[in-house]
């Protein structure tokens, strides 16, 4: 059949929907998309290439900077690879800790992308309350790790700081309040009609094509894939991990499965909170020569690093696999092909969360 | 002064466009300016709206080390804002490179050597707070009395 394209419509890369550069170029037969490519290259700063001949105490604090969004699971990865190298163990009030700021960390990212998908369909009042919501985790985090973005809490053998009495009752205290709120925000999507208009059956991603596409993270769990790294994790298999699965596949899916992970991080974190166990937070250790492959599961997806290290410690290769690049993939030649207007691209774009940043490094 | 000019002047400082383009950064400069429009820091109060389309900005924000990506691309676009305009470079990317700056990283920081950066907020990343503090103080010093002072 003979390709006929009416308009190639680019999109980007600024652009009022998308947080970051990135460029989308559908080809169009009047409002459908036949065919979209995406073109990245905006943001490539080469992080691995400075990281390689650095000593850890470098590496840890770049990898951090690898994606602002989910910094801590870089650091959590990073930190968790090098102790597999060298064989430290970790204390077990650090490791629970650790899940701590890193639930934290994933409620504030998803309520981030929930925020950007409203936005995007125009539910502005939603999004803003989403946005508050998400400035109460960042008190959260900001009290238990010093910092609201790239704090560098998990260090080898342990966590920087321990967690106070007073600090323990403000954080459960906030995660009712959030619970609260949560529910009603999460009401009102699901229940609210011109949501329902823009989101549901729009941007659909079966189970073969995400299959195929290698989808991971919440985008391959709405299309009804169980798939998640904190499964084979030792501390959240003791905390009775199950990962959250929809069969929807639309956007709608997408976003749903977020909201129901930012419920079951509070869950976690309530029961970190009380099987907390007494003991230091800081074991001892050297860091070693060694390779290995480690993945962790970032807010977006399935996050790898490989490292190789030398006798003191110093990263002397490193490859980073970042989950959104499978995600903005499987967006591009799948999900937005067929939709029926070129609105529909960008929420479809922004419900599967791709972050430039870590795509690109 | 002439009334024309402070009745400009009076309209300008409670109605800013701010643009945000991102340069190459890790994205924690990037989610601290969309902190901004929580309502908590509530931006609009002071009349700036986040619009993030060049042709209606006064204000664009810069964030992250210019990559060899945008050098075709910023400087077009800094000239698509119409004038009067400022730059703000948000986070330490932009004033120096911060801790990408090493050998064998492709980026290219100052931004100030590609644009004219009328303020600079340092930080890795900094709060909202600061960043609000740099539009608000950038209004006073670019936008009044603009008219008179071009003659």
């Amino acid at each position: 059949m003979k390709h006929t394209v009416d308009v190639n419509i680019p999109l980007g890369p600024v652009h009022p929907c998308f947080k970051e550069p990135a460029r989308v170029k559908c080809e169009t037969k009047g409002e459908r998309i036949i065919a979209a490519e995406v073109e990245l290259g905006y943001m490539k700063k080469g992080i691995e290439r400075i990281m390689k001949g650095r000593p850890w105490q470098e590496v840890m604090f770049l990898a951090e900077r690898v994606c602002g969004i989910c910094s801590v699971i870089h650091n959590m990865v990073f930190i968790e690879a090098i102790e597999q190298v060298s064989g430290i163990a970790v204390p077990p009030r650090a490791a629970y800790l650790r899940v701590v700021a890193n639930e934290l960390d994933r409620m504030q990212s998803h309520l981030l992308a929930n925020f950007s998908y409203c936005y995007t369909i125009e539910h502005e009042t939603l999004g803003m309350y989403l946005l508050d919501l998400r400035e109460k985790v960042m008190d959260v985090i900001e009290r238990l790790t010093g910092a609201r973005v790239t704090c560098a809490y998990i260090i080898p053998g342990g966590v920087r700081f321990d967690i106070g009495a007073q600090d323990e009752a403000f954080l459960r205290e906030s995660l009712a309040r959030i619970e609260d709120d949560l529910t009603r925000y999460t009401g009102m999507f699901e229940s609210g009609p011109m949501i329902a208009l823009r989101s549901r059956g729009i941007g659909i991603l079966t189970k073969e094509a995400a299959m195929q596409a290698h989808a991971v993270g919440p985008t391959a769990r709405a299309s009804g894939i169980s798939v998640d790294r904190r499964t084979e994790h030792p501390t959240y298999r003791q905390l009775g991990f199950e990962p959250v699965v929809r069969t929807e596949c639309d956007n709608y899916a997408r976003i749903m499965v977020r909201f129901g992970e930012v419920f079951q991080s509070i869950r976690l974190i309530r029961a970190c909170l009380d099987n907390l166990p007494e003991g230091v937070i800081r074991g001892g250790g050297t860091c070693t020569a060694g390779e290995t492959r480690y993945s962790g599961e970032a807010p977006r997806g399935e996050l790898t690093y490989i490292i190789r290290t030398d006798d003191y410690g110093r990263v002397i290769d490193i490859q980073i696999q970042t989950p959104s690049i499978m995600n903005i993939e499987a967006c591009c030649h799948v999900m937005i092909i067929g939709v029926d207007s070129v609105a529909d691209v960008t929420s479809t774009f922004v419900s599967a969360d791709p972050c430039i940043a870590c795509t690109e490094r | 002064m002439s009334i024309l000019q402070t009745i400009k002047d009076k309209v300008r400082s409670r109605s800013i466009h701010v643009s945000y383009v991102d340069l190459g950064s890790c994205n924690g400069c990037d989610i601290e300016v969309l902190a901004c429009l929580a309502p908590r820091y509530d931006i609009e109060q002071y009349g700036i709206y986040v619009h993030n389309n060049p042709r209606e900005a006064d204000v664009l924000i810069v964030i992250g080390a210019y990559t060899p990506g945008w050098q075709e691309k910023l400087t077009p676009l800094w000239e698509k804002i119409p004038d009067p305009k400022a730059a703000i470079a948000v986070g330490n990317c932009p004033i120096s490179g911060c801790c990408f700056n090493r050998r064998g990283a492709y980026i290219d920081p100052p931004v100030s050597k590609h644009i004219p950066v009328a303020a600079e907020v340092p930080g890795c990343p900094p709060r909202p707070t600061e960043i609000l503090a740099a539009i608000l103080s950038v209004r006073d010093a670019v936008f009044a009395n603009w008219e008179g002072r071009q003659r």
